[in-house]
Parts: C-alpha cells; structure tokens; sequence
C-alpha cells in the first residue's frame, strides 16, 4: 500500500486536475448511491409510501396539496425525486459494476485460450468475435434481453429484471478484453520465460494462469473502467427504452424517460435531475479512463 | 561415450500455401530445412559448442535437444533416452526433464516480470518435487543463489531490479535448480557486455567443474567459444560442415566456410 | 593540427527525474577531425548513444543537454542542430528494420532525402539515387523494390545510402552492425571505411564491441558512466591501453587465439553503476585494481590527453 502511495502513478494523479476531479466525482456519486438508504427522505421503491397527490411538485416548493417538500420535486406518481436518484444510482452502478465483471472474466479467458491454445480454437473465438462486433452493444444486449425474457415465465420477469440486465450487457462488452489479451498472449507466448516453464513440465493451464495471465492483464484496467461507461450508458439506454429496470424500481434511465414524457407540459425537473446525475457520472468515469490509459500506455513499454 | 548423440537430426517445416491455393495455383508445397541430417556426439563432462549464423539450425537443433521442438526425423537423445519419443510417458517424460535444462538468450525475456526471482527459483523444486515444504525449498534457493554469485536477499526482489549479467545469473541459477546432468546453453552471452560476459562464462565454467555439468553451447561468436569449447561444429544453413577440436580449428580450418567466418570476426589488435 | 570538424566541449546531458537530475553524460569533451573515423567504445549505460544523439539534438525531455557547447566547422549548433541535421550530419541507426519506411519504395526515400538538402530536378535526383544504390553494392534496378524485400545486411546498405545521398561531412552511427551476422558485418564495415575514405566524410562510430573498433576507427575514445575515460589511436588504446577500466575491457574481450584455449577469461569485479548510484571522485575506482586514495576523492580529469585516471598524474613520464 505504501509502495503505491509513493509511486511516479500516485504522484501525477495527484497532481492532474482532471483526473483528481473526475475522480473524485465518481467517489461521491458511489457513496451516494452505497448510503442511499441513510440519506434518501424516502424510499422510491416502496409503492405504499407514495402519494399520488404529491405527484408533479416541482423543486423546492411545498405541495399544493399536502404541503411536503422535495429538493427535486416529484414525478408523475408522487415519489421523490431526490430519493429516486440515489436508488436508481444503485441500479445504475450495480448493474454497470457486474455488467463489466463479466465481460471482464469471459473475455479474459477467451483471449487467453485463443491466444495460447490458437488453431481451430482461435479462429472459433476470434469469429464470433468479428460478427459479434458487426452490431452494435446495445442491440446485442436487447436480443439477449428479448430472448431472455422469452424464456423466463412472466412472474419472474420483473425480479429477474436486473440479473438479465447484467447479462446482456456483460455479454456485449466482452470482445474488447479478448482482443487485447489475445494480442498480448501471442506476445508473451513467444517469450523465454514460457520455454522455461514448458521445460519443468508444465501443462497448458498452468502456463495460462501463471505465467502469461499476469503479464497481460495491464491494458485490462483500462478497458474495464472505459467499458464501465459504456455500461453505465446501455443500462440507462435498455431503461430507456422500456427493456430495462422498470417502473416500479426505476434506475436513472427509466427516471430519464418518464421525464422525457413530461418536459414539454412543463415539468422540466423530472428529466433535468436524473440526466445531470448520469451525464456527471458517465463523463467522469469515462474521463478517468481516459487519463489512465494515457497514463498508463508508455509505461508498458 | 556419448552422453548427448544426434542422429542424422532433421527438421523441416512447411511453407507452402494453404491447400484451396495450391489446386488453383498449381503450386507444389515448399518447405524450408532448418536442420538437415546433423549428426554429432558430447561426451558427458565436456562442452560442445555448436558455431553458425543467423539461419543456420542451431537454435533450432538446441531446442529439439531440450524436447521443445520434434524433429522432423532422426533423433537426439541424453545418455540413450530420446526425449522427443512420442511414447514416452509422462512421469518419464518428466524424469527426462529433469536431468536436462536450458539457459536462454535474452535476460530480459527468459524470466517472468512478474514474478518474484525466489519464486522463479522455487518452481522447478516445486513441479519436480524434489523437495518438500516450503522453508526447505526456501533454502535450496538461497543456495543456489549463493551458487551463481548472488545473495538470499536477492529472493525478495523482482528481475527488473537486476542488470542483464545477474538476470542471466539468475537463469543459470534455476536451471541448476533440478541438479541436470545437462545445460543446454542458447547464445547466453550474446546480450550481454563484454565484461560481463566474461564473468558469466566464468561462472559456467566453474560450475561445469563443480557439478560434473555437459554442456552444449550456442553461439555465433567464435572468439567466446574459444575460452569454453572442448569440440566445436560448425553450422551453415541446416548442415554441420566441420566439427574439430578449438585448435584444430582456428589452426587449421577444413572448410571454406569455416575459413570464412574466421575471417570475418573482428580482430583485436 | 588542422580545424577540428566536430568540437565537443564539455557537454552534459542530464534528466530529471523525481529524485533529482541524472547525468547520463557528464562534462565530456572530445573533437573529430575531418576525413577520420572515431571509435566511441562503452558498455550499456554508458551514455554513447545519449552522445551520438546530443551531437544531433536528438535528446527527448525529459532529457536535455544541461551544460556545455557543440561546435561544428567553427559554428556553435547545439543551440540549433535541426538545420544540419540529415545534411551535414547524418546519423545511421542500428536496426536496419525500423530505420526504413516499409511503406516506400527504397527509391522514393532516397530521392526524397536527396531533395531534400539539394536542389536538383527530379529526373537528376533519380539519378543520383541509382548511383549511390551501386555504390552501396546493390543492383540500381532495385530501385522500385519495397524494403521487406531485402535481407538485414542488403537493408543496412541502403540505409548507408540514404546517409550518404546529401553528401554530408559526418556520419554518426551508432551501433551499425549489431544486429548483423558477423560475415555481413565485416562486408558492411568494409563498405563504411571505403566510402568515408573516398569522400572525406568523418564517422562517429558507436558500439561496444573491440574487435569492430580495432579494424575500423582511427582514434578511439572509451566512455564509462557518462565520462571520457580514454582516448587515443586505436592502436595505443588497444595495445598499451592506460585506463584500467579500458585494460579491463581489452583482457576480458574473447580473442581467438590459441595460447588462450581453455583459459579463464579475466573479469572485471563488479558491474557499471546505475545513473543514480554513481561512485563520487573516479566513476570507476571501487572496481579498479589499483586505485589510489585520491581516486574516492576527486574526479580525474584528462590527464595527457590521453585517460582520466590519478594514476597517470603521479607517474613518472613516458609510461
């Protein structure tokens, strides 16, 4: 730990402006959303605790009919939306955070068998990798969704909302991680260091996880906190389209799209607030990637 | 007796183009002889340094002595065993490894950046079970750092905090780590500077003296296998040309070959 | 004696780190003389390759040239070495691979280096291309040929070509035949020393290797951690060398040669000192054999014009 703090790294995060605020502008938002239960007014999820009178109230104005106040008014069904927010931070982060996990694990592991074991193997990795990439994330993460949610009977839809949701996304967002370690593995096959270990017997698993997976996994933190945006933004889009978190636990895309619905009758707040709230979290996410990859590129060489 | 013996080695590999172009094409398969047909002998104790250029086989034929690469056909075998034989089995095979191991080229890539060099050290104990628990593996390491020159406090460290001599120690040191009867030694000094490789050769040869160690020696270099060589074979594009002893050699070279890459090494003054 | 070509005077070249400025090169003086070849012989960190780069303004922050001044035929460039660059100083680099553009014709690149410091029409620039290609030993209809197309030795020739083709006074190369086959390089140092000879052009030539300087360069100068610790002709730096450091470095190089079969060969104690670690006084005395008390304290300097060592100072003349 100490060795880190005293790093040439340490050093120049501390000392680039973007870096440190974008950072600690995702630091923020995560405790937010990890104290939500302490610091939220009210729980957004609860449908017994709303009020239907207290819906439309804008920010910082008491209640035409009940007198309560929000700090950013109500939606269309009376909850908070202040509350509403941090929950659907939770969502937001949650679903991002294991979205990227699993791309993470299988596209790891794929790129360090296609690129170790190559052959027919490779060549059936790497495919499925290219017609994968001919279409866009988001609408491979609806097709898993769709035929998903085909499967599952109807009464577990909802609940099983967000793990579906983890998977899609987890499973559009694996190529880049396979492409990298591939690359890297075919690399670090070559080198002196894996003949060494061939020539005490090693099999080919023991070479993979030892050897060579610990060399290859340093372009891998950059793609992951840049794939967590990405996350982060296809949760918020799959909400928005309706095949996402839904109304009764909205994340800020569902929150997004019921806002959308009310803008033009004047109810500004209810869009305003939770696109503000995605927009800080996915530029300064994606801005701290950026400055990690800068950061950490010539050194790897 | 020879304790290292090829026989008629042969490696080939195929070039040609996939099958779908040849039937259009016309074209016959073609392919490229790294290795062809060498045969010599090492007598166990002694170093026999195997002299080529760049495209010659010998890296080629180094590594098919180690068991990395097949041969394409003929055989080299340690003490009587080929350890290319497909039917060897595996608790053979590993018996076989055990007795022969190799030193690389580069000190930069033959050991693992990440790993800790007392680990790197440990792991041949480890998979030939030669010695069990951790605190007496943990000796043997310091051993043999203590062997190549180094100290147990150099177990703690990382490759990258040591310079290309020490790192090519550090080589040395795990291939002695499962006690062999042979070294296979690829170009060891190549990458180094001229007075560090005269302290790495110093050290082969006096291990060699200590532990009864054969050598078969690698290089391009002939000047550096004057000082280690006991029979040197010359390798030009896949096929031994001459094989004599060092003096014989520098003396009295057969081969025009031979005369040429005398020649052509610099000259000191 | 006549104008030095290239006057080197006591430059410095230092980065900063975080903790604190290293010196790969530190007050180093040396002077080429026109029509010569110069050998400058090191090990690995011992800043020839920062020298050879300086000279052409070639260092990178956060390196810089700290301290010092390069004159080049009696003008002061080291403030701006980009206009001589590539026309009066070219530099040859080792890795024939990566000094060529894959992308281009070897042809295109010779005439675009040569019209770029001369002015000439396009049709006497392919010309001139052609000829440098057969003064090189290559076939001049090899012009349109892509450089993947080319063995290593072929590639370096080119490369030799490309430098030559503005016709400038000096050549830096550093470390020209390292990657080579050894019959290659003995053809390729062949065809520097014969070239820079018919043309007056002066070489800098980097390497760590003795035998290459012992067949090619006049004068020789012998760098340890960044400073001068020899220079002299080939000759007497080879043969009665006065540096330790440089006696060291001639026993420990391999010779064929039979009295030494089956021989140890003799091994300089220690290893050059990392930039950081530097030993203060003599940068070479806890390694030496024969070092002083003076050598902790002070660093020598260039003693005789010949090394810088202490020992050179209390001895009688003419050792």
């Amino acid at each position: 730990m100490k060795r880190f703090f005293s790093s040439d790294f340490f050093y120049d995060f501390m000392r680039s402006p973007v870096a440190l605020v974008s950072f600690l502008i995702v630091l923020f938002l995560i405790l937010s959303a990890v104290f939500a239960g302490i610091i939220a007014p009210t729980n957004p999820f609860d449908a017994a605790s709303l009020n239907l009178m207290n819906g439309f109230t804008p920010p910082m104005e008491p209640n035409l009919f009940t007198g309560d106040v929000f700090w950013m008014g109500t939606d269309d069904q009376g909850r908070d939306l202040f509350s509403a927010i941090l929950y659907g931070l939770r969502i937001s982060l949650f679903v991002g955070a294991m979205a990227v996990a699993l791309a993470t694990v299988m596209g790891v592991l794929l790129g360090l068998i296609a690129g170790y074991m190559g052959g027919w193997l490779d060549n059936l990795i790497m495919r499925f990798a290219d017609i994968q990439m001919t279409f866009p994330s988001i609408l491979v993460a609806m097709l898993i969704f769709g035929v998903a949610r085909g499967i599952l009977p109807p009464e577990l839809r909802d609940e099983m909302a967000i793990t579906v949701l983890i998977v899609s996304i987890g499973l559009s967002e694996w190529v880049p991680f396979a492409r990298t370690v591939r690359g890297s593995t075919l690399v670090e096959k070559e080198k002196e260091y894996i003949a060494a270990a061939r020539l005490i017997g090693l099999n080919r698993w023991q070479i993979m996880i030892r050897h060579i997976l610990p060399n290859v996994l340093n372009p891998v933190l950059v793609i992951a906190t840049i794939t967590l945006a990405l996350a982060i933004i296809a949760e918020a889009t799959l909400s928005f389209l309706g095949v996402g978190a839904p109304r009764t636990e909205p994340s800020l895309g569902t929150l997004i799209r019921v806002g959308q619905d009310f803008l033009f009758s004047g109810e500004w707040w209810i869009l305003l607030f939770p696109a503000s709230t995605l927009l800080a979290l996915a530029l300064s996410v994606n801005l701290f990637g950026d400055w990690l990859r800068d950061k950490l590129n010539p050194r790897l060489k | 007796m020879s304790f290292i013996t090829a026989k008629n080695l042969t490696r080939r590999y195929d070039l040609s183009d996939p099958w779908i172009v040849r039937q259009l094409t016309f074209r016959p398969k073609r392919f490229l002889t790294a290795v062809n047909d060498v045969s010599f002998s090492v007598e166990k104790g002694t170093t026999y340094a195997l002299v080529g250029e760049s495209g010659s086989g010998k890296s080629t034929i180094a590594k098919m002595a180690v068991g990395l690469l097949a041969p394409s056909a003929g055989t080299i075998t340690l003490d009587n065993h080929n350890l290319n034989d497909p039917n060897l089995s595996p608790q053979n095979q590993q018996a076989m490894r055990r007795r022969i191991q190799m030193v690389f080229q580069s000190p930069y890539a033959s050991l693992n950046p990440r790993w800790r060099v007392g680990d790197i050290l440990a792991e041949p104990i480890q998979s030939f079970d030669l010695i069990q628990g951790a605190k007496n593996q943990a000796k043997r390491v310091d051993e043999l750092l203590e062997q190549v020159g180094l100290s147990p406090r150099d177990a703690k460290k990382y490759p990258h905090e040591f310079s290309g001599g020490q790192r090519q120690r550090i080589s040395i040191a795990r291939a002695l780590s499962s006690q062999p009867e042979v070294i296979i030694c690829d170009e060891p000094t190549s990458a180094l500077d001229v007075s560090v490789q005269a302290q790495v050769l110093n050290l082969l040869k006096s291990l060699q003296k200590e532990f009864s160690l054969t050598y078969l020696f690698i290089t391009h270099d002939l000047a550096v296998v004057s000082s280690v060589a006991n029979r040197i074979g010359v390798l030009n594009k896949g096929a031994l040309v001459e094989e004599a002893s060092p003096k014989d050699i520098f003396t009295n070279p057969k081969q025009d070959y031979t005369r040429m890459l005398l020649n052509a090494a610099p000259k000191m003054l | 004696m006549t104008q030095p070509l290239l006057e080197v005077k006591n430059i410095s070249v230092e980065f900063k780190t975080r903790g604190g400025a290293l010196k790969a090169v530190d007050d180093l003086s040396i002077d080429v003389q026109p029509g010569e070849i110069l050998g400058l012989v090191g090990e690995s960190g011992a800043g020839k390759s920062m020298m050879g780069a300086a000279i052409l303004g070639l260092i990178d922050p956060p390196g810089r040239l700290s301290k010092g001044e390069i004159w080049f035929k009696g003008r002061r460039i080291d403030q701006n070495p980009e206009t001589l660059r590539g026309c009066e100083i070219s530099m040859i680099f080792q890795d024939p691979l990566v000094s060529l553009n894959p992308l281009k014709k070897i042809g295109d690149q010779l005439v675009e280096t040569i019209l770029r410091h001369k002015q000439m029409s396009r049709a006497q620039a392919i010309d001139r291309a052609r000829k440098g290609l057969i003064e090189v030993g290559i076939d001049p209809e090899r012009l349109n040929a892509y450089p993947h197309t080319f063995s290593g030795g072929m590639r370096q020739r080119v490369v030799i070509a490309l430098a030559l083709a503005p016709e400038p006074s000096l050549i830096i190369a550093d470390e020209p035949t390292t990657a080579l086959d050894v019959s290659v390089q003995a053809q390729i140092l062949e065809l520097l020393k014969k070239l820079c000879r018919g043309r007056g052009t002066s070489i800098i030539l980097i390497t760590h290797d003795m035998g290459v300087i012992s067949e090619t360069a006049d004068r020789v100068g012998v760098l340890y951690a960044g400073r001068l610790a020899e220079i002299g002709s080939t000759n007497q730096v080879l043969r009665s060398s006065k540096h330790p450091y440089t006696q060291g470095l001639v026993a420990s190089t391999p010779k064929i040669d039979p009295a030494s079969f089956g021989q140890s060969l003799y091994q300089i104690p220690g290893s050059m000192p990392k930039l950081d670690a530097i030993p203060t006084g003599c940068a070479f005395h806890p390694r030496c054999t024969r070092e002083i008390e003076k050598c902790s304290q002070e660093r020598p300097p260039m003693m005789k014009n010949t090394a810088a060592c202490w020992l050179l100072e209390e001895t009688r003349q003419g050792i």
